[in-house]
């Protein structure tokens, strides 16, 4: 195929060898450069190699269209603030051109959300980055908290919605948790699995129901989203203490080791456990963070040589995410993590300790194994989530007048500041 | 009959057929068995659906009104037949080979022409009758053609799609049938009558019924489209019976002749009754419905893979005939075969053994006097009776271990829940020379008897275990 001047969206005519094809021109597949795609006039679209394309023929062009929708606010009801940050919620297929576009026009959530309108106006619309959730790192989270404060400390906002991937979403909550710490008002978390182009799309409800926990008194980093299979309510849950565990279900994210602060029905708000009221006044940030923190997961023959991998790229700490109770390779094994413990500990490096089990809390004392490795220092950080813990442990030591110190550092990891550690575990 | 045909040609009837037929393969995209309960289901989720803004940015009509309806939906499932695809809990798995072969040879059968490179597509639907809220659908060929007693009529598209959940009561549906494949083939509107969409209806069945289809009430759907002059695009779906083809056509056109002159004619899709006429069903889907399935690469069909697939095409009922007569096979054998679809299993079966009265008895006779005598139903029997089973019977035939006259039994037996080996080895037990002695002493013991006595004899002395045949050929060995 030569050069073309037919653009996505343009119809066009395709001759082929044998036979003349009509319809609209799309873009190209990422992956296949070399196939031209055409919409037929049924609606199928077909490929072709563009090699065996021998001419393009634009038979009328593609028409601009510009949307122009308003968003209507309603003095009656309360504002909201939406940070937008890319992810499937926010990626909406364009048909006409067959590629995927951001929805990052505040007007175009009318379009593609009309129900959450009708319990709320969505005052403000900021959208910092657009980003899929497995790209981001801790300056998208410290970009979203100063964003996030700002709306936080404008009187005319009731709460905000952040709209994120799911991917690393509870990352970003467990980090905002620790960011936006003594909250005035609700700090809302929220995802699709199912894109928005469907039907079936689950961020309806969960944004439904992410506008009531929104105006609700519920002054918490929260994630809101599907509480089963069905389409009837969501939890509210601790940013800290959730976790995406699955990979596809609309259900994906669960509380580990605690419960949802909140049932949320399209209509209703059911308090389930307790949470900081909604309160007057203004909030900072505090998004120190350091970024030289790693988390290893522990595996069967592991050789601990790789700490010294983490030192000499002068890492400052490091979560090993452990066996069971909290187990590494021990005295007895062929590859024992114990005296590499020692040393990198006495080097400098801070060690915490969490479980690959996700469910329940560490806990060294039960076998020698254990005991052996509590000797060496290492901090036992209860049933705290290990992404949880990274990110805490970069928040900590982000803090000069507590990374100076050791025992500040430990007494600040096992302090329970933002509901990262439960006292106890419920059946 | 020439009057009416003028008739129609001069009101402008433009008519094509839809026939939707399900093949006989596991689902489409993912691997659960296509199986249709009817016990209580394991599980059920509740879900809503809602309008989405279709690809010109406008609202589909037919979705919007559906959707206006703001149902919550109920989805039963079995854990065996529905899994979290069938439930929108997960991607799409990869396109079923199987069902694409069989996509293929339906194309190649109709002369259409296959699309090497097609995209997987999203048709909306928001009935709630696919829990994604559309139904997944892919072009595999068009610009094929059949040849009908009044001429021959194009085939518009061939393209391999989901079938929906079953309706169980209003706003409930069953998760066993969504995802069963579904081959759609839409004829041109070149029909030119009642009678000739009755042809083209029962053609296509016939070709369809060739291939590895899926059988029984439900598994074949057609609709007809069609419009006279002045008039809209009606779409008749829900035929019971495909002769209400025929009176249905002639039905919707004398009412549209009747809307025409009002200027009323509203394009619309309409249910079937049973008595020919129809009533509103819904307004027709608008033509912004479609866009691609992201969750799958473009579905690339290789020269190899129709090739393969052109090898093994089944054949037609009139090409069937001449070959299986020329295996020395009776019409009504023939008609048997390609009734009950075993036109395939038959030819592999004889590969084994070339013996095509023997292979066409195995398929089509014994099961039915095993269910008799065994008191079990048919379906049963040859469900114990898979392909497999047969042809390692056959198999055991081919290397002499058994004997023609024993592969009833044996089969009788395995239906009866003997283990394979223990069921062939009896025969071993009762060796053709153990049998030939014991004839001889029978003779020399008793001499001057008929050969029907001796045969008696043999037969109780082995309990029937032995081929009758063989006996009574060693017999007139000896006597006579």
């Amino acid at each position: 195929m030569e050069k073309t001047n037919a653009v996505p969206g343009d119809y066009v005519e395709l001759s082929l060898v044998n036979r003349d094809y009509q319809g609209v021109f799309l873009e190209s597949p990422e992956n296949e450069k070399g196939i031209v795609l055409l919409k037929l006039d049924s609606g199928y679209n077909i490929g072709f190699v563009k090699k065996e394309v021998m001419e393009v023929k634009v038979l009328k062009k593609a028409e601009e269209k510009i949307e122009e929708l308003e968003i209507k606010k309603n003095s009656e009801k309360p504002n909201v603030a939406m940070i937008i940050t890319g992810g499937t919620i926010a990626a909406r297929l364009n048909p006409s051109k067959g590629g995927v576009d951001w929805l990052d026009n505040p007007a175009s959530l009318f379009k593609f959300y009309p129900e959450i309108f009708k319990l709320v106006n969505v005052s403000k619309v900021e959208v910092p980055f657009m980003k899929a959730s497995e790209d981001m790192d801790f300056k998208d989270w410290q970009k979203i908290a100063r964003v996030a404060v700002k709306l936080l400390n404008d009187t005319n906002v009731k709460g905000i919605i952040i709209t994120h991937g799911t991917d690393f979403l509870h990352y970003t909550s467990a980090a905002l948790s620790f960011f936006l710490k003594d909250l005035n008002k609700p700090v809302v978390l929220t995802y699709s699995q199912r894109s928005i182009d469907r039907a079936s799309s689950d961020a309806n409800l969960n944004l439904q129901c992410s506008a009531l926990a929104a105006i609700s008194d519920i002054a918490e980093v929260m994630l809101v989203g599907h509480a089963s299979e069905n389409d009837d309510f969501c939890f509210a849950m601790p940013g800290a203490k959730v976790r995406k565990l699955h990979t596809s279900r609309r259900d994906a994210f669960k509380v580990v080791n605690g419960k949802p602060f909140a049932k949320i029905f399209t209509d209703k708000v059911i308090n389930v456990s307790e949470y900081n009221q909604r309160k007057k006044g203004k909030i900072k940030a505090d998004t120190s963070f350091e970024e030289k923190v790693a988390l290893v997961k522990i595996y069967p023959g592991q050789n601990p040589e790789i700490l010294d991998y983490y030192l000499k790229k002068k890492y400052k700490g490091i979560v090993l995410e452990m066996s069971g109770l909290g187990h590494a390779p021990g005295k007895r094994a062929r590859n024992s993590w114990i005296s590499k413990l020692k040393e990198v500990q006495k080097r400098g490096l801070i060690v915490c300790a969490t479980s690959q089990c996700i469910n329940g809390r560490v806990d060294p004392l039960v076998y020698s194994n254990g005991r052996e490795l509590l000797e060496t220092g290492i901090i036992y950080l209860e049933d705290m989530l290990s992404e949880t813990a990274l990110v805490k442990l970069g928040w900590i030591l982000g803090h000069k007048e507590w990374a100076k110190n050791r025992d500040a550092v430990k007494a600040k990891m096992l302090e329970n500041i933002v509901g990262e550690i439960s006292d106890r575990l419920e059946n | 009959m020439t009057d009416k045909e003028l008739n129609y040609q001069e009101l402008g009837l433009k008519c094509g057929l839809e026939i939707h037929q399900q093949l006989e393969t596991g689902k489409l995209f993912c691997r659960c068995p296509s199986v249709l309960r009817k016990d209580e289901p394991d599980f059920s989720v509740r879900r809503k659906l809602h309008a989405v803004a279709g690809e010109s940015g406008e609202v589909d009509v037919a979705a919007a009104y559906q959707a206006s309806l703001g149902k919550e939906f109920e989805y039963q499932g079995y854990n065996d037949v529905a899994c979290l695809v069938d439930l929108d809990e997960e991607p799409p798995r990869e396109l079923n080979r199987a069902a694409l072969k069989i996509a293929l040879q339906i194309s190649i059968l109709l002369n259409a022409k296959i699309v090497p490179l097609t995209q997987i597509m999203r048709k909306t639907v928001v009935d709630g009758s696919n829990t994604s809220g559309f139904q997944r659908t892919v072009l595999i060929a068009r610009d094929g053609f059949i040849e009908t007693s009044q001429g021959r009529i194009g085939i518009e598209t061939v393209c391999l799609e989901e079938d929906s959940a079953r309706i169980v009561s209003d706003g409930v549906f069953k998760l066993d049938r969504l995802g069963i494949p579904l081959v759609e083939i839409a004829t041109k509107p070149e029909i030119k009558n009642p009678e000739q969409a009755k042809e083209v209806a029962l053609h296509l069945g016939g070709i369809l019924r060739s291939c590895n289809v899926r059988r029984g009430l439900g598994t074949i759907r057609q609709d007809v489209n069609l419009s006279v002059k002045n008039g809209k695009r009606i779409e008749l779906k829900g035929f019971q019976d495909i002769r209400n083809v025929e009176v249905a056509i002639e039905k919707e056109v004398e009412r549209q002749v009747g809307l025409v002159k009002n200027g009323e004619s509203v394009s619309e899709v309409r249910k079937v009754l049973p008595n020919g006429k129809s009533e509103f069903l819904r307004p027709m889907p608008g033509a912004a419905r479609m866009y691609p399935e992201t969750d799958l690469l473009l579905l690339k069909i290789s020269r190899d893979f129709i090739n393969e697939s052109k090898k093994t095409l089944p054949k037609l009922k009139s090409e069937a005939d001449e070959e299986f007569e020329k295996e020395g096979l009776s019409q009504e054998m023939i008609s048997l075969l390609l009734k009950q679809s075993k036109v395939e299993e038959f030819k592999e079966l004889l590969g084994i053994v070339k013996n095509p009265a023997l292979v066409a008895k195995v398929l089509l006779v014994f099961p039915k006097e095993i269910a008799k005598r065994e008191k079990m139903p048919l379906n049963l029997v040859e469900e114990k009776l898979t392909k497999d089973v047969i042809s390692n019977v056959l198999d055991n035939l081919k290397r002499k271990k058994i004997s023609e006259g024993d592969v009833k039994n044996v089969l009788a037996k395995i239906v009866r829940g003997e283990d394979f080996v223990k069921a062939v080895k009896v025969r071993k037990a009762a060796s053709m020379n153990d049998v030939e002695v014991k004839i001889m002493s029978f003779i020399k013991e008793k001499p001057g008897l008929s050969m029907n006595a001796y045969m008696g004899l043999v037969m109780k002395e082995f309990k029937g275990g032995v081929d009758g045949k063989i006996i009574m050929e060693i017999i007139k060995k000896y006597v006579g």
